[in-house]
Parts: C-alpha cells; structure tokens; sequence
C-alpha cells in the first residue's frame, strides 16, 4: 500500500515540476510593435519661389527638367500674399524653396516651412537691408520700442544685388544637381552678363540725372534709388484709382519741397492723373517692379523697357 | 482520460477555497518574476531604440543625462537652453542637418514640443487624421495625446499657463489642432507638436496685438516721431488666426531665442566624428550620443533589476515549495480515498491521473491568469515603468 501511494505521488510531483519548467521556458518577450514607416512629406525635385524675379533666374539656371513654381496668381502682389495651409503644403514638398529676404513675402515668417530646403536670396549680398520711411515704432510694455516690417524689399532693383542673388540660386541649384554644374554655370554668366549691363545703363542714367528728384506713386524703388544715386520721394498712390483730393494735396506739397520732373509708376496711371500731372509739369514714366509675372516678355524685357522708358523722360537716351 | 479530467475538476470545485488560494499563489509565483523582467526589458529596449535612433543631441554642457531625457521623451528635468543660433551655426557647417527641440510648457498635461518640419521624417512619424503643420498658431498631436483629450483636427487646444497665479504672466494661448499621428508607441505618442516660433509665442517670446498706428487715445499713451507707447488697455491676441497671423512678431533676434536641445543628423559617419571633435572642447556646449548616454541608464536599472530578481525568485521558490507541501500533505490526507479508488478497481496509473490532472488544471488556471495580468501589464506597464525611470532619473 505504501507503493500504491508514493507512486501516484511521485509521479504526479514530476509532472507538476516538469509544467513549472515549460512554464518557464514558454514565456516569452513582448514583441516589439511594427514602427511608422515612410517620410511623412515626400520631397519631390521642384523649385518653388516666392516673386516673379527670383522664378526667373531659377527658371533661366535650373536645368530644364526642374520644376520651377511661382504658385501666387496674376494680379496678386507676391509681397502681401497670404497662400492657404494647402499652398504652404506645396511649399513644404519642394526641394528648394527661394525667399527674397529683406522682410519681402512676410508669409514667409508665420508659415511652417523645412529650413534645410531655403535658401534666402539676397542675404549676403549687402551688409544691411534698406529700410522704409513709413514704419512706425511703439512701446507697450517693459521690452522697449520696436517696430514691426520696416524693411524695404524689391531687392532686384538694384540690378548688382539682383545678380548676387542670382549666384546664391546657382550656388543652390548646383548643390542639388550637381551634374548640371556646368551648364548652370554658363547660363549664370549669361544671366550675370544680362543684368549688369542693365546696371551699367542706371548708373549712366543716374550720373546724368545727378540731383534732380524723382517722385515715385508707391515706397517700392529705395534699392533703385540707393544703387544709382538717383533721389526719389515715395507716395501711396494706386494707378488704377483716381487720386483724392488729398492725394492731389499731397503731391502738390511733395513738389513744393522738391521740384520733380517725373514721377514712377508701377503700372500706367489713369489718363485723367496722367493729364492732372503733366498739367503740374511731371512726367510719369511707368518702372514695374516686376515682382509680379508680366503679361508679355520676362523679367529682362521689362526691366529693358522699363530703363528705356526712364532713358527717354529723362533725355540721358534718345526715345524709340 | 476524460473521466479522470472530470474527477478532478469535481474535486478542485469541491475544495474550492483550497484550489482558489493554490491558484492564486501559483499565478503570483509564475507571473510577478516573468511579467517584471519582461516590463524591464520592453522599457530599456523602448529607451535604447529611441536613443540609438538619435544619432548626436546638442545642448547647453551640464547634466547629459537630463538633456537626453528632455530631448528624447519629453520628460521636463530643467536642461539649460543653447539658442537658435547654435542650430543655425551647427547648420550653416554643412556636416548634419540640426532638428531643434523646444520643450517647457504643456498642453492640458501633454509636453508642448516646439520642433521643425523636419522632425516628423526623422522619426517616421505620419499623420493618421488631418494635415501637418503649416500656420504658426496650429498644432499636431501625438495618437495617445488626442485619444485622451478626445480632440482632432478642426478643434482646439489652450497651451497651460506657466505660472497660475502670476497675472501678469503668459496667458494661455489657444492652438488649432490641424493632425493627429498616427501611433509609434513612444513619446510621440503623448505629445502635443507645434512649430518653434509658436512654441516661443506661447512662451511670451512673440505676440500679437492691435495696430497701434490706428489704435485710439484710450490705449495710446504717447506719440512722439514716429514712436507710439501703449498702456495696458492693448488688446494682444491668444489665439493667431488668420486675420491676426500679421500682426504677431518677435521683439529682438529670434536666433538668440532658446531651443531645449536640437537633434543632430549627421549627413554620413563622417560629418559626424568631425562634429563631434568640434566640442570636445567646447566650454559652454555639449554633443552627445543619446545611446551612450541610455545604455549607462540601461546598466543601473540592470544593477537594481538584479536585486529585485533575486527577492522576487527567492518569494517565488517559497510560493512553489509551499504549493509542493500543500499537494503532497493534501496526498496524505487523502490515502484512504485513494485506497478507497483501489478497492473499487481503479489501478495505480489512473489515480496519479486523476491526481496529475488536478495539478494540471490548477497550474493552467495560474498560466491563464498570469497570462491576463501578464497582457495588461504590458499593455499599459513598459509606459508606466518607462516614465517612473525617467522621472526618477
């Protein structure tokens, strides 16, 4: 009997240290879960840009498979754009984005985008920005004075800068194809070339115009001014409006304090404002920034134009 | 075979008590040991797979340990600021590419990370809901962070004030939720992601408020060539929108605004031994190697783990001996029914059978309950044990 008993015992005392064991030797680690995969906004090789100009020389430097995008629609000043979240998704997905700088798109400050792909054109090219008369300063609060987006932009108006940001776009471009180096390298020349000799002409221009000021309807030629020695006193005025009598105050005052011959337009002012001023001896000529796409030409015909027509006023160049 | 199956579960049900306590105890024994070392492992391979995913971390010289842990998970230890510069410097090297990381505030207890687009590539995260950031103002959630305050996109999110009391201090600005991530089963997880700049907004760094050049006499204090000072009537926006996005802006040089740490991407193996011989001897900076820096985490919690193994086995071998104590005096107990089982035919095989089943039955019902507490620990243990070590770090 004592058999009888040990052995269901023992037997059983095995079975219980034999399933300890496999208890054991069975658990086992908790798998690692399957990680996220896959970039979450996928690079593509395109070229986005924020004014006309700089889509320009991306277009005339970029070997011709890139893409190069200038998404703002006509009529829209490039300057105060404000692109929706899916244009700033758009943004985010080139492979190179190209900012002006000096303040210019100030979009371009509250938007989201990837550091790595920017390139800020003209920074570098001088040592400090030009700044606006309009820009008011104000305190609230122990941080001091300050005062918000007093820089002036149109950067390209100064045809030397315009061609340093130029060379920052090639040195950007040729850092991301660079089997195109060469060709993007002779383009550049081409394009340095171009832009110089336009430069040479406003300086000629400016020599000759020497002190004689200019009036200009918008705050947008401070770097055309700057770069050529010419005096130009800036208005709000919009070409497409008739001025107010206030305006009319204005311009009478501003011609008061100097005596202007011509005034600068962005774009053809009305016939009765054209006539208004010719009554007051000035001259409009029309100097379009070109911040925007022209409806004919490019960039350099209407840069070309643009110094043609001012050439012509002001008499430094027989008319065409 | 079924039959002995059957007498024993009617014997187990009869004593349930007995079998109840057995059972408990066996679950204990086989689960706390198994589930701990399995928690610990999870936890420390969790930390070391993000650390080792983290190539270099810059930050301010001190506590490398404190930087990791803030940088990495998001877990506040007070790691001294570099500034915005150091990343644009360490950018502008052209060896790695510098992803900064801004942590300090919360968002209705989620971290605040201020960060760049290119975080969200780098650790591979992707959005399960909505779209990425965009707008200053807007803001991106971790999976758990939104299953949690039960937000997405389309609604909103108050950023925590930093000082309660302090009413002159930063009010609480209010973040539009534009995406939810998918989960990654890490930090990500549980934080609330926005761009640097609004991260510095929410801080106090930037804002925006009325124009001034229109504002009335009622919140002009004075105007003198062409500087305007306001009082305290200016209404500053806590929310940017759209029609108030121009107005927000920074007083001073953002690049001396401060970045908790930044991320640093090393283009190959070696832009990253240069780098990383550029601040050997930097006296105010320090680039580390987060995995370095896990793995001598890794070792101590390996020294403690070590300890609490040894009480936990030492419990455990108790727990088991007394089970073997009880079964065998519960044996004893029962010779007379099992010479009762005898006389009435059943041989020697089928007793330990029924007895064998027994023993099966209560040590599969420890497993199946081990096995539960073993999956919910889990589920919801590697997060718990993972933030105890960083907190106690």
């Amino acid at each position: 009997m004592r058999m009888a008993r040990s052995t269901p015992a023992r037997a059983v005392t095995i079975v219980m240290i034999v399933a300890l064991v496999a208890m054991t030797v069975g658990c086992s680690k908790k798998s690692d879960p399957e990680p996220a995969s896959g970039p979450m906004q996928p690079a593509q090789a395109s070229i986005y840009t924020v004014n006309y100009p700089l889509s320009y020389f991306a277009e005339r430097l970029a070997p011709a498979d890139a893409r190069v995008v200038f998404p703002v629609a006509p009529g829209i000043d490039p300057a105060f754009w404000k692109p929706s979240a899916e244009a700033v998704q758009e943004y985010q997905a080139a492979s190179l984005i190209l900012l002006n700088g000096a303040g210019y798109a100030r979009w371009t400050s509250y938007a989201t985008l990837p550091q790595a792909h920017i390139v800020v054109t003209a920074d570098g090219c001088r040592d400090t920005y030009l700044r606006t008369e309009q820009s008011v300063r104000h305190q609230h609060g122990p941080e001091g004075a300050h005062a918000h987006s007093d820089l002036a932009f149109t950067t390209w108006l100064d045809l030397r800068l315009a061609a340093c940001q130029a060379s920052h776009i090639r040195d950007a471009v040729v850092e991301r194809m660079p089997a195109a180096k060469d060709s993007i390298s002779a383009e550049f020349e081409t394009l340095e070339r171009d832009l110089l000799d336009l430069d040479e002409r406003l300086r000629n221009l400016g020599k000759a115009l020497g002190n004689q000021p200019l009036l200009a309807s918008h705050p947008v030629y401070q770097y055309l001014a700057d770069a050529y020695g010419i005096s130009i006193q800036s208005l709000h005025l919009e070409p497409d409006r008739e001025l107010s009598d206030d305006d009319w105050k204005e311009v009478d005052a501003m011609l008061e304090q100097d005596r202007a011959n011509w005034m600068l337009w962005e774009a053809p002012p009305l016939a009765a404002t054209e006539a208004r001023l010719r009554e007051r001896g000035v001259t409009t000529v029309v100097f379009d920034p070109a911040g925007q796409s022209p409806s004919e030409g490019d960039f350099l015909s209407v840069m070309r134009a643009n110094v043609a027509r001012l050439e012509c006023a002001t008499g430094v160049k027989p008319c065409r | 075979m079924r039959d002995s199956i059957y007498l024993a579960w009617r014997y187990l049900r009869h004593h349930r008590t007995k079998t109840l306590l057995l059972v408990l105890s066996l679950s204990v024994f086989l689960g706390l040991p198994l589930i701990m070392r399995a928690m610990s492992r999870a936890t420390q391979q969790s930390l070391l797979s993000r650390a080792e995913a983290t190539p270099l971390l810059l930050g301010k010289k001190g506590s490398s340990l404190d930087l990791v842990v803030e940088a990495l998970y998001f877990q506040l230890k007070g790691a001294e600021p570099i500034t915005k510069a150091d990343v644009d410097a360490l950018q502008a090297t052209g060896l790695a590419l510098g992803i900064p990381i801004r942590t300090g505030l919360m968002a209705r207890g989620f971290p605040l990370v201020g960060t760049s687009l290119d975080y969200f590539p780098f650790r591979e995260l992707r959005m399960a809901d909505g779209r990425g950031l965009a707008m200053m103002g807007e803001c991106v959630l971790g999976a758990e962070a939104a299953r949690a305050l039960g937000v997405g996109p389309g609604d909103a999110l108050l950023t925590s004030p930093s000082t309660l009391f302090d009413l002159a201090g930063v009010y609480p600005l209010k973040l539009h939720v534009v995406g939810v991530l998918e989960p990654s089963y890490g930090p990500d997880d549980e934080a609330v992601f926005v761009d640097l700049r609004t991260a510095w907004v929410a801080e106090g760094m930037g804002h925006g408020h009325q124009d001034l050049a229109r504002a009335g006499p009622d919140v002009v204090l004075k105007r003198k060539e062409g500087a305007v000072t306001a009082n305290a009537k200016l209404v500053q926006y806590n929310e940017i929108t759209d029609s108030n996005v121009d107005s927000f802006h920074f007083h001073g040089d953002p690049s001396s605004y401060p970045v908790s740490a930044a991320i640093v991407v090393p283009h190959d193996e070696k832009s990253g031994v240069l780098l990383r011989g550029r601040f050997v001897d930097a006296e105010t900076r320090q680039l580390v190697r987060p995995a370095q820096v896990v793995d001598s985490l890794n070792k101590q919690i390996f020294r403690f783990e070590r300890v609490l193994e040894i009480v936990v086995w030492t419990v455990g071998l108790a727990t088991a001996v007394m089970f073997v104590l009880v079964m065998v005096l519960s044996w004893r107990l029962r010779a007379e029914e099992l010479r009762t089982m005898t006389r009435l035919g059943c041989s020697r095989w089928k007793a330990a059978q029924i007895m064998g089943s027994e023993i099966v039955l209560m040590v599969g019902a420890s497993v199946l309950i081990a096995g539960v507490f073993g999956i919910v620990m889990a589920q919801y243990g590697e997060t718990w044990l993972q933030t105890l070590i960083l907190r106690g770090s």
